[in-house]
């Protein structure tokens, strides 16, 4: 078990935004993770990564106790971790090998030649082989986002948290980016992906769970031609537009 | 093409480094150059206090050897600077000349004593110290009288004490402001890296791993930042020496060594704590609040 949470209450400061949440995620797994903007799925995301305390509930992540994780072991959990964003957050002050190489040297690596091999390693599956002297400006956004994912995979975590990782996508590149994470699924690390692109999912359709109502509840994944469906997803496309 | 852009981005980063250290080292300047002054304000306060002095005059029909061991004895006092033996012939031309009168002729002899002109060091040039060496002479035999203007020696050192006072309330509002602005330039470079900072964090890295190289490179500009400054202060005094050549005492070659070193630890230091507070401050921040 990757993620297992069970009756826990997520908190944004001090407003609650998700109550009773239950979720189990195997590892391998791909989740889809949806909801109008402000449901909570970034704060349930941010719970995950440590960003916001867990107050009440248990909760662990990739074999850590949100409960009672320190604030100075945040880090190791962070290891644990793959982070994709939708604002990329690259370190815009250098290049891309050295965004990776910061990470590596932040977690502990410190020998050079295994460095560089790794680098090369997580920069090819991601299809950028070449482009690590680039600076983040100098990319284009599907290449920053597969930038960011290299560096998710660095330390073979094995749970990545997307937050919209396709938002700032147009929908050729938002579905390389998705085919690219399915991959990395399929190589059995569980991906828990927060959403709005109802597209992708029905190309892709996997486990899907909804924010809805201040809980976290399994939901069929939408398919195509599925009327009703369809217009729920409008709707959320929709609201969620004009929250951006 | 690419290769012009890297540049151009090296140059960005780097100029903004270049302001703040070259911010920093202004206010150094302008706290060394207040340095500068104090140091030589007690340089200018002791050349008036060792100006005081006092006038022993001495008995009648005083042998030469007692004057002699009387001058020795003073010399040998740590309160004494120089000592002056005035005979008195040359005593009495002096007041001839003042008074433009002949009047040894017409007194028929010479009324004036020996004395010892005594001029003090600058520590002992107050009234205090002035009466217990008055007193102390007094019960020697061969003296008569021991002579000074007590009103011009506690004018003297109020006027010493009130100067250094506002001179010393000045350099601490001085460092003060010195010390705000210092810590608000590294507190804007540091800002406009807080994104920076929060997304190292998310990748796992440690808050000590985070502020190191800032740190490092805070301690570094402090370095640069005084090294600039003292430039500026020895550019600053050889054209001062080029002026008014005799404001400053340049023989106090350990003073000012003293003084740069203080100006290279006040660098180092300031930029050092003022790094540490400002990438703490972001490290605690929760992402929410980087926007503000």
């Amino acid at each position: 078990m990757i993620v297992d949470i069970s009756s826990a209450t997520i908190y944004q400061r001090d407003n609650q935004v998700l109550q009773n949440v239950n979720l189990k995620i195997d590892s391998g797994e791909f989740v889809y993770l949806i909801g109008k903007t402000g449901s909570g799925k970034s704060s349930l995301l941010k719970t995950l990564y440590g960003e916001l305390a867990l107050k009440e509930g248990n909760a662990t992540v990739v074999d850590f106790d949100l409960n009672t994780i320190k604030r100075n072991k945040i880090p190791f959990l962070r290891r644990k971790l793959g982070i994709v964003f939708q604002d990329f957050q690259l370190l815009t002050d250098r290049n891309v090998y050295d965004n990776l190489k910061f990470v590596l040297t932040a977690t502990g690596w410190d020998d050079k030649s295994k460095m560089e091999s790794r680098i090369n390693e997580v920069l090819s599956s991601v299809g950028l082989t070449n482009k690590g002297y680039k600076f983040p400006h100098e990319l284009s956004g599907g290449e920053q986002q597969r930038v960011v994912i290299a560096r998710a995979l660095l330390n073979e975590p094995d749970l990545i948290l997307a937050d919209e990782p396709t938002g700032n996508l147009d929908p050729e590149t938002s579905e390389e980016i998705l085919k690219l994470l399915v991959e990395i699924s399929n190589r059995g690390k569980a991906i828990l992906m927060a959403t709005h692109d109802f597209h992708l999912m029905e190309k892709f359709p996997s486990r899907t769970l909804k924010c809805e109502n201040g809980q976290v509840v399994d939901t069929p994944s939408p398919k195509r031609k599925n009327s009703g469906l369809q217009t729920e997803i409008t709707e959320e496309r929709r609201s969620g537009g004009e929250n951006l | 093409m690419l290769d012009k852009q890297n540049k151009y981005t090296g140059r960005r980063i780097r100029s903004s480094y270049f302001t703040t250290i070259i911010s920093i080292s202004l206010v150094l300047f302008m706290l060394g150059i207040l340095g500068l002054i104090i140091l030589n304000a007690k340089q200018i306060s002791n050349h008036v206090k060792e100006n005081i002095g006092f006038s022993i005059i001495l008995k009648e029909g005083i042998k030469e050897v007692d004057i002699a061991q009387i001058q020795k004895s003073l010399d040998a006092e740590s309160f004494v600077k120089s000592t002056h033996f005035i005979h008195p012939d040359s005593a009495a031309a002096e007041l001839q000349r003042e008074l433009g009168e002949d009047f040894i002729n017409f007194l028929g002899y010479n009324p004036l004593l020996s004395s010892i002109d005594v001029k003090l060091n600058a520590d002992y040039a107050n009234t205090d110290s002035l009466s217990v060496i008055e007193s102390n002479l007094s019960d020697n035999p061969k003296i008569k009288e021991v002579f000074y203007q007590k009103d011009l020696v506690s004018l003297v050192n109020e006027n010493v004490n009130k100067i250094s006072f506002y001179l010393l309330a000045f350099s601490a509002l001085l460092l003060t402001i010195a010390m705000a602005l210092i810590n608000n330039t590294i507190r804007l470079s540091i800002y406009s890296k807080r994104f920076l900072i929060k997304t190292m964090q998310l990748v796992g890295a440690k808050s000590s791993f985070i502020q190191k190289p800032f740190i490092l490179k805070g301690i570094g500009n402090g370095i640069i930042a005084s090294t600039i400054s003292i430039g500026l202060i020895l550019i600053f005094l050889y054209y001062l020496e080029k002026q008014i050549p005799e404001i400053i005492d340049f023989n106090n070659i350990e003073l000012y060594g003293a003084l740069f070193l203080m100006v290279i630890i006040l660098g180092i230091l300031i930029s050092w704590i003022s790094t540490i507070l400002a990438v703490r401050k972001f490290l605690r921040m929760e992402t929410g609040n980087l926007y503000y």
